[in-house]
């Protein structure tokens, strides 16, 4: 069988902009695929293709095998696709909405598990559209895409605006529907979220894919940046395997540091007697800046 | 009360309004030069005069619909007949579309508050909003003053009637400021607002057509005829707008600074929360949205039919001069009279109903610049299926509205079918410009709003054409100029059985456009 969704040289102009220079994605079917980039970078016009709401200008794109420009209702009856910024009815209801989606897909809400979904995310499904805050908003989509078992989701930023209670919730739903064997296609600009949840990454920047593959083999992106402050001697940690760009200022040491280094680097920190200590993951900027390095 | 960045917002929402507020008041001032001009010249003498003004005033329909004539030989009061009250209603609607629009618009887009957020005052947008209107209201009525006074009619009368306009422009403030206060939405604020307004004129149809004329010393709508401000002018009368529009400000200040920002006085209501297993696709989503206005626009037209239907026996007096008698013969007598008016009606009611069929289109377009339409392509309704449900509605729901409007005319003049006949030839002509509506859309959604300057161009071309002597292409530019003129002439098959072709045709070439687009 195919894969779910495969995108070979995607490209799609509007006017004079080139919002997708040839991108590549693959999704393998059961996978949880983070999607990520920075603001701008093509995200969302790429699954604007994958539904058929946009003609792609070259390049060849499938969602299930199907082409998504003309077999575009085919497509959707086996996917929930959860937007960015959310748009209601203003008068309609959010328990409304959620059934009218479901039966605009054809499913009866009857039988899906809509109800449990509400209390989980503490929604009151009888305010109408446009008394909902952002977040809410976006809980009526997921409720929505959750309710019933697909094939895909595709999900285009789907927590901005969740509170951290709502995102582990959130959490729950997609790593449920993934034991379920459902492909989720997950967009964001935030690394932690992709990495608790995702299978596979693929990172695009200015409509092309600069790197994909799963998260052990992007290891070398996820280099952390260390400083510590030590009350003896300032060892020489430049040696130690996977440390790189050292940095002495006075008794405080900032390096970074590989996986694979971190225990070096912390026995030598202990033996010179450590007082602070504090370790940052890479911010989305420096990844995008090691994938550029890493491709060709 | 902090007022901090008034003039700045001000500023702003005129530099958002010009096209709207110097549209709205040149077309105002326009119908007031137009009336003011034409009427003169239609009656020489005084008798004639009197003899219109009586023939007026003995039909219940047109004191119901214009308010009474107050003094007979008047030649001002005479061509203001329309202007002093009814047309007064298109005043008071532009502070009200002025006022809604800067205030409860803005909390429910969240708008307001980003800007409240700045540092402007508390109070500075609602007093911008509430600045603006007055600003139009004034510049309107004076320039429907200058408008009578360039026309020839007596100036302490043209500035009084002015003034009386300034002031239901004011009101119209007031009621919209009030209206904004009550409800979190937007478009039931309009609905208040509207009700509001009706209301008032109905009280003083009330007072005008019964015995009991005090109702009508009650309602601004009222003031406008007992101002008297041709003869005799009950000058202190103007004193009633300011001191209404003040208070209806003051009493919605109060319940703003009781409220919070985006939130109504009359608390939402909330809605069910399962959805009904009707709802199921798109068309019955556009039915949701639709039909509460299609409701009312029903009602609306019945009433407005039925009131102009009562108007057309009558019109064979209302006419009778020595100079108009001659016509009036070649045209048949009074009974081809009637038919031209039972025309007349039906194509000035099917522009309306028209604006029905564009409203839903161009919502269609709101939902698609919100990203509504994304979520519903999003799940298995195919764009055909979004595209039909939308044009169904415009089309069927005009459709509905001119049956309506015919039985509603017929039911008026209390004789004959020939009313529905002449309200449903326009259908072609309402059709083709619906469709014209929605090509726009399908071409870009973003342009689906012209369709409003495409029917306001039709209308035009209709009015001003035949005045400025254009060229006969010019004229036939607009469907309705094809639309054949029954009862008054035969019914012609011809020009009915193209337009509904070129509407398919134009349809069709929609169709095309809207599959093979990117939507958003």
């Amino acid at each position: 069988m195919s894969n779910p969704i495969e995108v070979h040289g995607l490209v799609k102009t509007f006017g004079s902009t080139v919002a997708l220079a040839g991108l590549d994605l693959e999704l393998a079917a059961g996978e949880v695929h983070g999607f990520l980039g920075p603001n701008g970078a093509g995200k969302s016009t790429t699954i604007r293709v994958l539904l058929g709401l946009l003609r792609s200008d070259a390049g060849s794109t499938t969602v299930f095998g199907l082409d998504p420009w003309r077999d575009a209702t085919e497509i959707h009856r086996r996917l929930a696709y959860v937007p960015g910024d959310v748009s209601l009815w203003p008068n309609l209801s959010g328990g409304e909405t959620i059934d009218l989606l479901l039966r605009m897909r054809g499913i009866d809400p009857r039988g899906t598990r809509r109800d449990e979904l509400l209390q989980r995310f503490e929604l009151d499904p009888t305010k109408k559209g446009r008394a909902y805050s952002k977040g809410n908003r976006q809980k009526v989509a997921l409720v929505a895409a959750f309710a019933a078992p697909v094939d895909l989701l595709v999900l285009d930023e789907p927590t901005s605006g969740l509170d951290p209670l709502m995102e582990q919730v959130f959490n729950e739903c997609v790593a449920e529907h993934g034991a379920e064997g459902t492909t989720v296609l997950l967009s964001s600009h935030i690394l932690s979220e992709v990495e608790r949840l995702a299978d596979r990454v693929t990172i695009i920047r200015a409509g092309r894919a600069v790197e994909s593959g799963s998260l052990d083999d992007l290891r070398h992106l996820r280099r952390n940046r260390v400083r510590a402050e030590v009350s003896g001697v300032v060892p020489d940690v430049s040696r130690i395997d996977g440390v790189h760009d050292v940095d002495v200022d006075g008794r405080v040491i900032t390096a970074s540091v590989d996986p694979a280094g971190l225990s070096g680097l912390l026995a030598a920190l202990t033996g010179a007697g450590v007082v602070s200590l504090t370790s940052t993951p890479p911010t989305l900027e420096e990844l995008f800046l090691d994938a550029y390095r890493t491709t060709p | 009360m902090n007022l901090a960045g008034t003039r700045l917002l001000l500023r702003f929402g005129l530099r958002r309004d010009r096209v709207l507020v110097t549209a709205w008041v040149l077309v105002l001032v326009a119908t007031v030069a137009v009336s003011a001009a034409a009427t003169g010249p239609l009656y020489d003498t005084e008798a004639d005069r009197v003899a219109a003004a009586e023939a007026l005033n003995a039909s219940p329909a047109i004191v119901a619909l214009y308010g009474p004539i107050l003094d007979t030989s008047s030649l001002g009061e005479l061509s203001m007949t329309k202007m002093t009250v009814l047309y007064a209603v298109f005043v008071a609607f532009m502070s009200v579309v002025l006022v809604r629009r800067h205030t409860r618009v803005e909390e429910e887009t969240g708008r307001a508050e980003l800007v409240g957020a700045t540092a402007v005052g508390a109070a500075a947008p609602t007093a911008a909003a509430v600045l603006e209107a007055v600003l139009a209201s004034l510049v309107l009525g004076t320039l429907a003053a200058v408008a009578d006074i360039a026309c020839g009619l007596p100036v302490v009368g043209s500035i009084l009637f002015g003034a009386s306009w300034a002031g239901i422009g004011l009101v119209g403030a007031g009621i919209a400021l009030l209206a904004a206060q009550l409800s979190s939405s937007a478009r039931s604020v309009g609905f208040l607002a509207s009700a509001a307004v009706g209301a008032l004129y109905l009280l003083r149809v009330i007072g005008d057509v019964t015995s009991a004329t005090w109702l009508s010393w009650l309602t601004p709508f009222g003031w406008g005829t007992q101002l008297s401000a041709w003869s005799e002018p009950r000058v202190w009368l103007l004193l009633g707008y300011p001191l209404l529009a003040g208070a209806l400000t003051a009493l919605a200040l109060r319940l703003r600074r009781r409220r919070d920002l985006g939130a109504g006085v009359i608390p939402d209501r909330p809605g069910p929360a399962v959805g009904s297993p009707r709802l199921r696709d798109a068309a019955a989503l556009v039915v949701r949205q639709q039909g509460p206005a299609l409701v009312g626009w029903t009602v609306g037209i019945a009433v407005i039919g039925t009131l102009m239907g009562s108007i057309v026996p009558s019109i064979g007096d209302l006419l009778d001069t020595d100079r108009t008698r001659p016509v009036i013969e070649a045209m048949g007598g009074a009974g081809g009279l009637q038919d031209a008016l039972v025309f007349a009606i039906a194509s000035v009611v099917a522009v309306v109903i028209t604006c029905f069929g564009i409203g839903t289109v161009t919502r269609a377009a709101g939902d698609e610049h919100d990203g509504r339409t994304e979520t519903v392509l999003a799940t298995a309704t195919s764009r055909r299926l979004l595209l039909l449900a939308v044009g169904g509605a415009a089309v069927l729901g005009s459709t509905w509205l001119l049956l309506v409007a015919g039985v509603a005319t017929a039911i008026g003049r209390g004789d004959g079918l020939a009313a529905v006949g002449a309200s449903l030839v326009q259908a072609p002509a309402v059709w083709l410009v619906l469709a014209l509506a929605l090509l726009l859309l399908s071409v870009r959604s973003r342009w689906a709003v012209a369709g409003w300057a495409v029917l306001a161009l039709f209308v035009t071309v209709g009015q001003v054409g035949p005045g400025l002597d254009l060229p006969d292409w010019v004229l036939g530019l607009s469907p309705f100029h094809h639309v054949p003129r029954y009862p008054s002439e035969a019914f012609a098959w011809r020009p009915e059985v193209l337009m509904t072709a070129l509407t398919v045709l134009v349809l069709g070439v929609a169709w095309t456009r809207y599959r093979s687009r990117d939507i958003g």
